[in-house]
Parts: C-alpha cells; sequence; structure tokens
C-alpha cells in the first residue's frame, strides 16, 4: 500500500483536497491492499453511524424540551409541563368553574346571541358557535393576528381523539373531537388580554401537556387532521 | 431562528452525541439537560452568526468531562490519554479480538474518553477534522491520531468483518 495510513483515514473522511483523493482513488483501482484499507475503514464508519442514526430519530423527552419553550409563543406546550406538576389543578375546580362559565355565556352576557360558543348536551360541555367554526376549520399555523378565537396546540390524547387548545375573550380551553362536535375537556375564564395573556398561554399549554400523547401536531399533521375531519384513531 | 428555536432543533444530534459519550440513555438525557441549562445561563457567550452546534457540542463534552472528573475523584480512576484501553465497568475481561463481534456499544465502551468523543464527532456526526478540533479546543493533529487510535481499537474488538 503506497499511502500513510493517516492519507487513507482522510480520504475515507473526506479530508482530502481533490487532487489528493483522486490519487487515492485511482491507486485503490489498482491496489488490492489499498482497497481492503479503505473498504476497513468505510465499514466502521457505515457500522457505527447506523448504530446511532436511531437514537436522533427518537422523540426528544419532554424534560428537554420543556427547557427550551418559548414564553410568546402559543404553539408551544412544553413550558407548562413542569409548571403543571408544580400545581396541579383539581379537576373539580374546573368543572365547577366551567358550569359557570355556561351559566354565564348562556344566561348572563349575551342572552339574545343565538349561539353561544359553549352549550351543554347531556351534562357534556361542548363548543358551538364560532368556537366550535374556530376548532373546526382554523389552523394555529395560519390565523389572523386579530382572531376572535386563537387556536394553540392541537394533538392527539390517550384515547387516540383529537383536541385543540384555544383562547378567546370569554373562555380559554382545550377541546377533544367527539361525536362530530367538540367536547370540552378543560375550561377556563378567558385571559385574552394584556399582561396575563403569556401566563394563561402557559397554564393552558400545561394542561395541554397533561392530556398529550406524544408531542403535539406540527402544521402539516393539524393540516391532514383537519381535513381528514378530525377523525380519531385508535391510540397507538 | 431564535436561540431556543435552533436549539431544539438540534437536540435530536445532541442526544446522539451524548449518547455516544456516556453510554446510557438516561446518562445522556441527563448530560443534555446539563448542556441546556448552561447554554441558557451562558447565551451571552454565544456570538450570534458563529455556528451554535460546535458551541453547544463543546458545553456538553465539557460537561461530561467534568463529570468523570468528579466521578474519578469518587471512584477508581480511569485512563486519561494514550494507548490503554480503558475498561468502563460491564463485563469486561472475557474481551477478546472480535469477540464484541456487532457490538458496537461494548466496542465503544473500551476507549478511552477522549478517543470515543473523537470518533463520535467525525465518524458519527459527520464533523470535519478542523470543527472537531475547535470543539474539543484540541489541536488538529491531536484530533487525527486520537481518531487513528480509537478506530483500531473499535475495528480490533468488532471483528474485521465489522
Amino acid at each position: 500500500m503506497s499511502f500513510d495510513p493517516d492519507i487513507v483515514a482522510a480520504f475515507v473522511d473526506g479530508e482530502l483536497d481533490d487532487l489528493t483523493f483522486r490519487r487515492v482513488e485511482r491507486e485503490a483501482a489498482g491496489d488490492a491492499a489499498l482497497a481492503a484499507e479503505i473498504a476497513r475503514l468505510r465499514a466502521l464508519r457505515t457500522q457505527l453511524t447506523a448504530h446511532y442514526a436511531p437514537v436522533a430519530e427518537e422523540a426528544v423527552p419532554e424534560r428537554l424540551s420543556a427547557l427550551l419553550v418559548m414564553d410568546d409563543k402559543v404553539d408551544t406546550s412544553l413550558n407548562g409541563r413542569r409548571a403543571a406538576r408544580r400545581s396541579r389543578l383539581e379537576p373539580m375546580h374546573w368543572g365547577a368553574l366551567a358550569a359557570s362559565l355556561v351559566l354565564g355565556l348562556t344566561i348572563g352576557l349575551q342572552p339574545w346571541a343565538p349561539t353561544a360558543d359553549v352549550t351543554s348536551e347531556n351534562g357534556v360541555l361542548v363548543a358551538s358557535g364560532p368556537l366550535a367554526d374556530a376548532l373546526d376549520t382554523r389552523l394555529a399555523s395560519n390565523q389572523p393576528a386579530d382572531a376572535a378565537v386563537r387556536i394553540g396546540l392541537s394533538f392527539r390524547d390517550n384515547a387516540g381523539r383529537y383536541c385543540r387548545s384555544f383562547e378567546s375573550g370569554a373562555i380559554d380551553g382545550i377541546g377533544c373531537r367527539a361525536g362530530g362536535g367538540w367536547q370540552l375537556e378543560r375550561t377556563r375564564r378567558g385571559q385574552a388580554r394584556g399582561d396575563y395573556r403569556q401566563a394563561a398561554s402557559g397554564e393552558l399549554a400545561a394542561m395541554a401537556a397533561d392530556m398529550m400523547a406524544g408531542e403535539p401536531l406540527d402544521a402539516d399533521a393539524e393540516r391532514a387532521a383537519r381535513d381528514g375531519g378530525w377523525a380519531a384513531r385508535q391510540a397507538q | 431562528m431564535r436561540f431556543e428555536e435552533e436549539l431544539v432543533a438540534l437536540l435530536p444530534r445532541l442526544r446522539r452525541f451524548a449518547r455516544g459519550l456516556t453510554r446510557h440513555a438516561s446518562d445522556a438525557d441527563d448530560l443534555c439537560q446539563a448542556a441546556i441549562e448552561r447554554a441558557l445561563k451562558s447565551r451571552d457567550q454565544w456570538q450570534q452568526g458563529t455556528r451554535l452546534d460546535s458551541w453547544m457540542y463543546r458545553i456538553t463534552r465539557n460537561l461530561w468531562i467534568d463529570e468523570r472528573r468528579a466521578a474519578g475523584r469518587r471512584g477508581p480512576h480511569q485512563s486519561i490519554d494514550g494507548d490503554v484501553v480503558q475498561i468502563a465497568g460491564d463485563g469486561i475481561a472475557e474481551v477478546e479480538a472480535g469477540a464484541l463481534c456487532g457490538d458496537v456499544d461494548g466496542a465503544m465502551a473500551r476507549l478511552p474518553d477522549e478517543q470515543r468523543e473523537v470518533v463520535m464527532l467525525v465518524l458519527v456526526e459527520g464533523y470535519a477534522y478542523r470543527e472537531a478540533a475547535d470543539i474539543l479546543e484540541v489541536p488538529i493533529g491531536t484530533v487525527t491520531s486520537r481518531l487513528a487510535r480509537g478506530r483500531e481499537t473499535l475495528i480490533h474488538h468488532l471483528g474485521e468483518a465489522a
């Protein structure tokens, strides 16, 4: 073999200038020992790359991504995951609040309005009116800045249902697709104003994170889910 | 792109690098977590326009070295450099040439840290020698010599038919 081992290694590692690279290549064509050495080094590279590649394909654990959530973005849930663990809210509390919201919306605030954003069907809170429309059709990646209802995260819950978090003037919460409508699994008084907005988004994201199976949908997956009518799929 | 977004995009690769360094999934994620926290704290030291990935890899690697040194003070000492093959605590004695055929984890475990990190950076992460040298803050000749030794050890343990 006519080349220094370092040159052969550099050849395999793509570290040679064009001229030297071609010289090695030419030489290897007629030098079995050199060709074998190149093959040996390449095989190691291939084996190592293949061995570690699956790690980079794994979903990043939330404890890592949670550290990097941006506070001013609604569609990043992970910030709240830790907060949620610190101050998990009792389901009863939310249920009571939700009930009072329904009363407020249906009785107190706009009795003349043809549809409220929330109704109760057989004791289950469901979205209606503009809220239902927004949950049905709006994509988080493409919504007007002044939208009355802002979509946050879309994701699947453990039952395989699609769920979406939303914020609006009167009510924030999470709706999950069931029976052709959106059951409101979490609701809270709307905080869509000023300084409270960010904190509220974080809490909402934390609630979403608690319900989520896997990661939130990205823009493409969200669009595909909408175009598919939010049909539930078996949970993985 | 924002700092955090770039870091998020880096995480899959960084986890792979950390897995190679630590050789255990949970240790790797602990290391990544420490590196992210360090990066967020030191973000002022990262200069916009320079490569965030190199900076992040350097942080990760330095934290790992610190961790290893601390562990070394606590327990049996491992080799620091040179040709001594490190034995890192898993089923060591039976190892002979080719005995680890196909067992990349086992073979990597037998590299000294300073060879393993070069192998990871160049052969797995695909960094150029120069970039690896910058990340490790060593001369380029150190990278190539450690890489050569690491390669031979790996091929030895994995068997020639690797």
